[in-house]
Parts: C-alpha cells; sequence; structure tokens
C-alpha cells in the first residue's frame, strides 16, 4: 500500500532527477531493487531510499545473510597473485583478492548492484552529471597512523589516471577522468570535474573498478612493505608466491572483523585449490568455474554461494570484411544458438540466457519490452540465402584457453553447422589470442570471428563502449555505427532510469538487427565453501570476508 | 681424477653459455610482453608502455640479455619483473624446495629401481621377471597428474593417511616435513621406477653372461660373492648414467607435481615465470636447473670413472 503523504514529504527535499526515480517507481516501472540502485548512483541516502521503498509498498526480500560466530581463523584458497601486489598495477583475481582485504573504496558495489557508501558517505552531482561531488567518512584512520582526508582520495585517484604511471585503472578512466581533475572542496569533500558528462560515474571509483583503494597521499608505491589502507584487517605476514594472513583492524571505523585472522593461501591452479577443500585444508575457494569445478557442486560437505553477475564470453564477428559483412549473415549465425542448451550444458544452470546485447536481466537500465531472440534454423537458413550463401561457407574461429571457452567454440561450430557454416576452430593460449592487443598485431582483434572473456561489471557502460564503439579499442567486431555512437554516448550522460531504459530500448534493437557480437549468456560466480561457513557476501569476485564466521 | 674434472668444466660453462641464449632466444619468441602479462590484455596501451618502460622490457633484447648476463656472471640473478624484487631469493626458496623433493623421491626409487633390475635379472625370464618388468614400464606410462589425483583422493581424501599440499606447516621439522612429501614423491617414483629398473636388469644380464663372471661362477666362488663382488660393479655402470640423466627432471622438472600438490619448488617457478613473461626469473630458473643438470652428469662422469678405469684414462686403456 502506497503512503503519498510520507511519499510527498520525501520528494520534497529531491532534485528533479531524483524525483524522475520516484515516478518510475511509482509508475511500477522498476522494482525495488532498481530503485535502490538507482538511487545509490545519484547518492541518495539510504534512510531515504528505505524511506521510500517502504511507503510505495516495496518490501525488502527476508534474505538476510546468515553471520557466523566471531573469533574464528578463515583459510581461504585464492589465485597465486600475477606478480606484486601493488595497488596500482594489480589486474588479476588472486591480486585484487590481496588488495581489499586492508584496502577499502569510496563505495562498493552489492549483489544487487547497488552502490553501498564505504568511504564516501554521499555523493551527488550537477544538473549535466560532469561534476560529482563526494562527501568523505569523517574520523577515518590509515593502518598507518594518518586520518583519510581530501588529500589522500585527490592522490589516489590522480596516482590511478596517471598515463605515466604503468595503472591497470586507466582504461576504466579513459575519456571520463583524467589526472588533475579531482579538486578538493574541502578536509572532507571532494570534486570530480569528468572529461564528458557520464551518469554512472560513482562505479568508476568504486570496488567496480578495484584499484581504486583509498591511499595516503604520501604512498611511495611501496605497498607490499606496509600493507597500507583503512580496512577491517591489517596484515599478519605475506610471503610472495605462498600466501598472506591478515588480523583485525581494532582501529576500523566501521563494525569490527568477526575474525581473529584470515589466511590466503596462493595456488597456481584450480584443480588442487578443489582439493584443499575437499581435504579440509581451507574453508573456503575464491571461485569455481562450473568447467572444471563440477567435482563440489554436487559435493554434500559444500556450500556454493551463487552470485549473479554479468560476466560473459563475447562472440564478435567482424562487420567490415568476409563473410559477417553481411549483417544477414550475423543475425544467421545468432539464431543457430540454443541459448537453453548453453545455460544447461556449459554452465550446468548457473547463469542466464542473453539475448546479443550487453544488457544482462539484472542491470536496471535494461529494456524489459525486448523479445528474447531464439533458436529459429529456417529463418537462418532464409537469411543466408538472401546473403547469397545459402550453400554455407566455411570460416575460421579464433579463441583463447580460458574457461569454458573452448567448449562453447565446440557447442557454436556444431549449431552452425545446421545451416552450413562450416567452422574451423583456432583455440590458442590467452598470450597468443590477445598478442599485442592492438589492431593488427592481435588475433582477438584481427580474427574473423572470436570468442573473449569478459569480467562483471556494475553498470553495463564499458560492454557498451570499448568493443562496440566505432573507435572502440577493444572493438573486434570492427563495428561501425553512427547511430550506435550517438545512442551510447547519449545513454552515457544519462543519470535518470526511464531515460536509460528508453535508450537501452533504441541500442538493444540496434543490435538485435546488426548483430555484431553474440552474447549467449551471462555466468554467475560461485564461491564453494565449507558447510557451516556463513556471511560471505555474495558480491561477484569481490571476497570480503569481515563478516564471515563459523556458525 | 682431477684432469677429467678439469677437462670436462669448460664444457660445462659452455652448455651453460648456450642454455641462456636458447632461452633467452625462446623466450623472445613467446607472444605479448611483461606489461601486457602483468597489466592484462584489457589494459590501456599507455599503461602497458609505462611499465615496460619503467622495467626496462622495452630496450632492444641483445641490451636486455647484455645486461642479464653480465649480473649473472658477477652472481647477481637481476630483478624480478612481475614481482619487482630480487630474484635470487625467490630461485633460492624454490630450489630449496625442489631439492627437498627431489631428494626424497630419489632415496626411494634409485635403490628400489636397482634392486628391482636386479632382482628381476637373477629371475630372468620367470614369473618375478615379467612382473617387476610390467609393472615398471605400467607405472612409467601413467602420467603423474593422473597417478597424484588417485594418490590424493585415496590417501589424502579417502583415508586421510597424508595431507594432500606438500608444503608443511611453517616452522616443521624435518619429520614432518619428510611426511609432507611421501606423498608427491611416490607419482615421481612410479615414472623414474620403471626406467632405472630397466637399465639395472640389462646391465646385470649382461653382465651375469659375461666372461669374467662365468669364470668366477666356474673358480667355484658363491652365487652372492658373484653377484656382489663382479657382476654389480659392471652392472650398473650405464644404470648411474641414467640416475644422473633423472636428477634433472626430479629437481627442475616437476611442474606437474608441484603445481598438483601445491608446493612451490624451481618447476613451478619457471613455469609461471615463462607465462608471466619475466625475463630474469625465466633465467636465473632455467640456469639453476641446468647447473643442477650439469654438475650431476659431472658426478656421474666421475663416479663412472672411478668405477671403470678406462674412463680414467681417456679411453687409452
Amino acid at each position: 500500500m502506497k503512503q503519498f503523504k510520507s511519499i510527498d514529504a520525501l520528494r520534497r527535499g529531491l532534485g528533479a532527477v531524483e524525483n524522475d526515480l520516484v515516478d518510475e517507481i511509482l509508475a511500477g516501472r522498476l522494482d525495488r531493487r532498481s530503485f535502490l540502485r538507482h538511487g545509490s548512483v545519484m547518492g541518495l541516502s539510504l534512510s531515504t531510499l528505505g524511506g521510500l521503498a517502504g511507503a510505495v509498498g516495496l518490501v525488502a526480500p527476508r534474505r538476510a545473510m546468515a553471520q557466523g560466530k566471531p573469533g574464528d581463523t578463515i583459510r581461504v584458497a585464492i589465485a597465486t597473485p600475477a606478480g606484486a601486489v601493488d595497488p596500482v598495477t594489480v589486474a588479476d583475481d588472486g591480486g585484487l583478492t590481496m588488495l581489499i582485504q586492508a584496502g577499502e573504496f569510496l563505495c562498493v558495489t552489492q549483489a544487487d548492484l547497488t552502490l553501498k557508501p564505504v568511504l564516501a558517505t554521499s555523493w551527488s552531482h550537477n544538473d549535466d552529471s560532469s561534476v560529482w561531488t563526494f562527501k568523505l567518512r569523517p574520523g577515518v584512520k590509515f593502518i598507518s597512523g594518518g586520518t583519510l582526508k581530501a588529500d589522500d582520495v585527490i592522490a589516489t585517484i590522480d596516482r590511478l589516471a596517471d598515463p605515466a604511471n604503468a595503472s591497470n585503472a586507466l582504461s576504466a578512466f579513459k575519456g571520463i577522468l583524467s589526472k588533475g581533475n579531482a579538486r578538493k572542496v574541502d578536509d572532507l569533500t571532494v570534486e570530480f570535474h569528468l572529461d564528458a558528462p557520464y551518469g554512472a560515474f560513482p562505479y568508476v571509483v568504486s570496488s567496480d573498478n578495484y584499484n581504486c583503494i583509498i591511499l595516503p597521499a604520501s604512498y611511495k608505491g611501496d605497498y607490499e612493505k606496509n600493507w597500507d589502507g583503512t580496512g577491517p584487517f591489517k596484515l599478519d605476514k605475506f610471503t610472495p608466491k605462498v600466501g598472506a594472513s591478515f588480523v583485525r583492524n581494532p582501529d576500523y571505523w566501521g563494525d569490527k572483523a568477526l575474525p581473529d585472522r584470515t589466511e590466503f593461501t596462493y595456488f597456481d591452479a584450480l584443480q588442487p585449490r578443489i582439493l584443499a577443500l575437499q581435504g579440509g585444508q581451507v574453508d573456503l575457494i575464491d571461485q569455481l568455474p562450473v568447467i572444471g569445478g563440477q567435482a563440489l557442486l554436487n559435493d554434500p560437505n559444500v556450500t556454493i554461494i551463487r552470485e549473479k553477475s554479468t560476466a560473459h564470453q563475447q562472440v564478435h564477428m567482424r562487420c567490415d570484411a568476409g563473410p559477417f559483412a553481411d549483417k544477414r549473415v550475423r543475425r544467421a549465425m545468432a539464431l543457430t544458438l540454443d541459448r537453453q542448451k548453453l545455460v544447461a550444458g556449459l554452465l550446468r544452470g548457473y547463469g542466464e540466457i542473453g539475448n546479443d546485447t550487453p544488457f544482462a536481466t539484472v542491470y536496471p537500465s535494461a529494456a524489459p519490452t525486448i523479445a528474447q531472440r531464439k533458436q529459429d534454423i529456417a529463418e537462418a537458413k532464409q537469411l543466408l540465402e538472401a546473403a547469397g550463401v545459402g550453400k554455407g561457407f566455411k570460416v575460421n574461429l579464433t579463441t583463447e584457453t580460458y574457461l569454458e571457452i573452448p567448449q562453447y567454440a565446440v557447442l557454436l561450430q556444431n549449431f552452425a553447422r545446421a545451416v552450413g557454416i562450416d567452422i574451423e576452430l583456432k583455440i590458442e593460449s590467452q598470450d597468443a589470442y590477445y598478442g599485442k592487443a592492438v589492431f593488427g598485431q592481435s588475433d582477438w582483434l584481427d580474427s574473423t570471428m572470436g570468442i573473449t572473456d569478459y569480467g562483471h561489471r556494475g553498470v553495463p557502460n564499458v560492454f557498451l563502449r570499448a568493443p562496440l564503439l566505432s573507435d572502440g579499442s577493444w572493438n573486434a567486431a570492427h563495428f561501425k555505427n553512427k547511430d550506435y555512437d550517438a545512442l551510447v554516448d547519449q545513454f552515457g550522460r544519462t543519470s535518470d532510469v526511464g531515460g536509460q531504459r528508453d535508450l537501452a530500448a533504441k541500442i538493444e534493437t540496434l543490435l538485435l538487427d546488426e548483430t555484431p557480437v553474440l552474447f549467449g549468456y551471462f555466468f554467475d560466480y560461485l564461491v564453494p565453501t565449507r558447510k557451516g561457513l556463513a556471511g560471505i557476501p555474495p558480491i561477484p569476485n569481490r571476497l570480503f570476508l569481515d563478516r564471515a564466521g563459523f556458525v | 681424477m682431477l684432469g677429467l674434472l678439469l677437462r670436462r668444466l669448460p664444457y660445462a660453462a659452455v652448455t651453460l653459455f648456450i642454455l641462456s641464449l636458447l632461452v633467452f632466444a625462446g623466450g623472445q619468441l613467446l607472444p605479448g610482453d611483461v606489461g601486457r602479462a602483468v597489466l592484462g590484455p584489457l589494459a590501456d596501451p599507455r599503461a602497458v608502455a609505462a611499465l615496460n618502460h619503467q622495467l626496462g622490457a622495452d630496450r632492444p633484447a641483445l641490451v636486455q640479455y647484455g645486461e642479464w648476463i653480465g649480473r649473472f656472471v658477477r652472481g647477481d640473478m637481476s630483478q624480478s619483473f612481475a614481482f619487482r624484487a630480487p630474484v635470487a631469493p625467490f630461485v633460492g626458496a624454490a630450489l630449496w624446495n625442489s631439492l627437498k623433493l627431489g631428494g626424497v623421491a630419489f632415496t626411494l626409487v634409485v635403490p628400489l629401481g636397482i634392486l628391482g633390475g636386479i632382482v628381476a635379472a637373477l629371475n630372468r625370464g620367470r614369473l618375478l621377471d615379467r612382473a617387476i618388468v610390467l609393472v615398471g614400464l605400467s607405472a612409467t606410462v601413467v602420467p603423474e597428474f593422473v597417478s597424484g589425483i588417485v594418490l590424493i583422493l585415496v590417501f589424502g581424501i579417502g583415508l586421510k593417511l597424508f595431507p594432500i599440499s606438500a608444503t608443511p606447516p611453517p616452522g616443521a621439522g624435518a619429520a614432518v616435513q619428510l611426511y609432507y612429501l611421501v606423498l608427491p614423491a611416490i607419482p615421481l617414483v612410479f615414472i623414474v621406477f620403471g626406467y632405472i629398473a630397466r637399465m639395472a636388469r640389462a646391465g646385470t644380464v649382461e653382465a651375469l653372461d659375461s666372461d669374467y663372471a662365468r669364470t668366477a661362477v666356474l673358480k667355484g666362488l658363491p652365487r652372492r660373492d658373484v653377484v656382489m663382488r663382479h657382476v654389480l660393479r659392471n652392472a650398473l655402470l650405464p644404470t648411474i648414467t641414467v640416475v644422473a640423466s633423472q636428477t634433472g627432471y626430479l629437481v627442475g622438472g616437476l611442474v606437474v607435481i608441484e603445481t598438483l600438490f601445491h608446493y612451490q619448488g624451481i618447476g613451478s617457478l619457471i613455469y609461471t615465470a615463462a607465462r608471466g613473461h619475466d625475463f630474469p626469473m625465466l633465467e636465473a630458473g632455467i640456469m639453476t636447473v641446468g647447473v643442477i643438470y650439469v654438475l650431476s652428469t659431472l658426478a656421474a662422469d666421475m663416479l663412472l670413472a672411478a668405477l671403470n678405469p678406462r674412463i680414467r684414462a681417456g679411453g687409452r686403456a
């Protein structure tokens, strides 16, 4: 039941964009999760959001995370960090898991893709979303002793946005925020002046961009010597290539960590990690792919934490040359896919089907009105006939040995055979596939057809831009479409969810017509734990252990 | 003996130099670069270029090699590209681990293999001979990852008799360390046993058929004395060469076992260095294994010379 008096009272304190969000939820076009997510991007406080959601009758689902008892030691098997644990350069799962134990972000992406304030207490933007103002949490202490101030945030962001610094975050900041454009308003307020308006900016400085842990302005690049940060844990011991252990940070600003201690052991391969969990040497594994991880999926001693994600494998088809230059051929290829079988077979059901656009249904901005593409061999044959290749053709598919991708390639090969497309597979190491990762020197970017892995993102903006914009640096499909570019530019500037959905509908319609890339499925992240371990939040690829404990 | 050693040492040095060149050349053929390996395929090219520049990996290949070999001959293994820390402690720790695991496997397999070969030869044509040969051959062809996983599942997870990791807790004593190394050593025993046993059997059979053995039997020596004093001394010469050739494998070639049993040995160090384009770590790791291999071959040559006067005399006898 809607409480209009309460709603009106809350609306009076909101701006035009925020009120648009309330309109959307009143009109029933947003569910509770989408409402909270968009509200969090706009910087609405959790109390305001909760009040509005309650007033319009959207009750929180009873899915409270079980919590363990305090005082445990949690033992974790993770992938060996690929190199030095350095917040500027880290790019791998093992390294990022290390960063987030002692380090914290301005805000953190939750399981429902909302943003939770952490070192920032709130944020807001100007009318066109080109300037964002973040209020910082007072009284936060660094492990090294100093107090968090605006200068620390500015130095951290400048370090990551500096092209001279070998920063892994540079690609996320590209075209959005440049070095020198984070400015101090006062000791606890920072303004970010963006290169162009960007409605989803808080995600760029959130845990989505995992290099953005906030360090003191005095940080000298020697992270492995001090493991500084503001987090619930502080380092106890670190041995490169072997492991690390952490203990509770008694000076933490928030609720103190439940575990007394966490112990991370590094493993070079998945199978030993699985065996270590089965053998009782660890309590959880950071991440389990379905292929290769079947042994744990049905193990009665293991609990699988399932985390919905937007991670996927993109199948690109060259739009500028070769057999896929005709969009009817690309559409025909898309129509050969039996997506339900892909999810059931490749992922054992741990995922959801895709609709050849980056808009996974978990994104609130996804247009709900777009019909799902289904397997239709007859229509595929008609399209090939119309394109003048009714008798089929041969084509090479180049891809990488990573997760379930080789098996996906074989399934695509089988699907395509039904319409006479003869796919020859070239499956190579990741190094060989990505090559120099620039056009002309990369099998990934130069191949006629290929499959490429993309990790989870809290907003679809990255997926919409680099792999699909005409000048996108990851545009392996060589897709060039001015209408698309304009729509994505507009989408990026838009911060209200209604406007985003309208644009998403246009973008999805255009992509379904052009089909430069197949998005066959989005897969879940799976975290296997020993039975009885609770308090691990189901956030894809971010292992936060401060609430972990055995029940 | 000293003369033989002095004659061999220059060859060993040349071998190691050629090895360093081959590794370096091979490293150049690997696709990608260290900046891309550290920052990932989707990193901004400016960041990749900046990291390659910071590490000196964007300099001409020969300049990099020249600097590396210059430091190496002075005992400096340089800095790791990936870990941005000196290579020597990584290699030292990994080598020590590998020597421990290799040592346990060596201690188990060499006596077992030689004994098996001799017993088979002494029972030539009988059921025991065939059983030893067949078991040895079968064990050799079972890949380490198969036997390793079976052992882990049965003895580690099922019966819980052994830990499934080869890495003992910090500060563990020698007995505990040995306990942790037994299970991973067994697949290595499987692989090397058949090889050593076959060589020992062939050598023993040949020695048993020789004129001097027949003479020893005919002059009335007990069978035990014939075997111990006349047959074994000659039978084991080719086996020693085989054992020496396996030493390099037992120290540096255990990537699969080290990965499976979660053990930080030099094999996995080399493997991850190659994957990460960490050229200084790769060169140092392979050169270390190369030195072990050369030293074990030299030791085998010395042992052969001690057992065979013709070798001591440079083939002039």
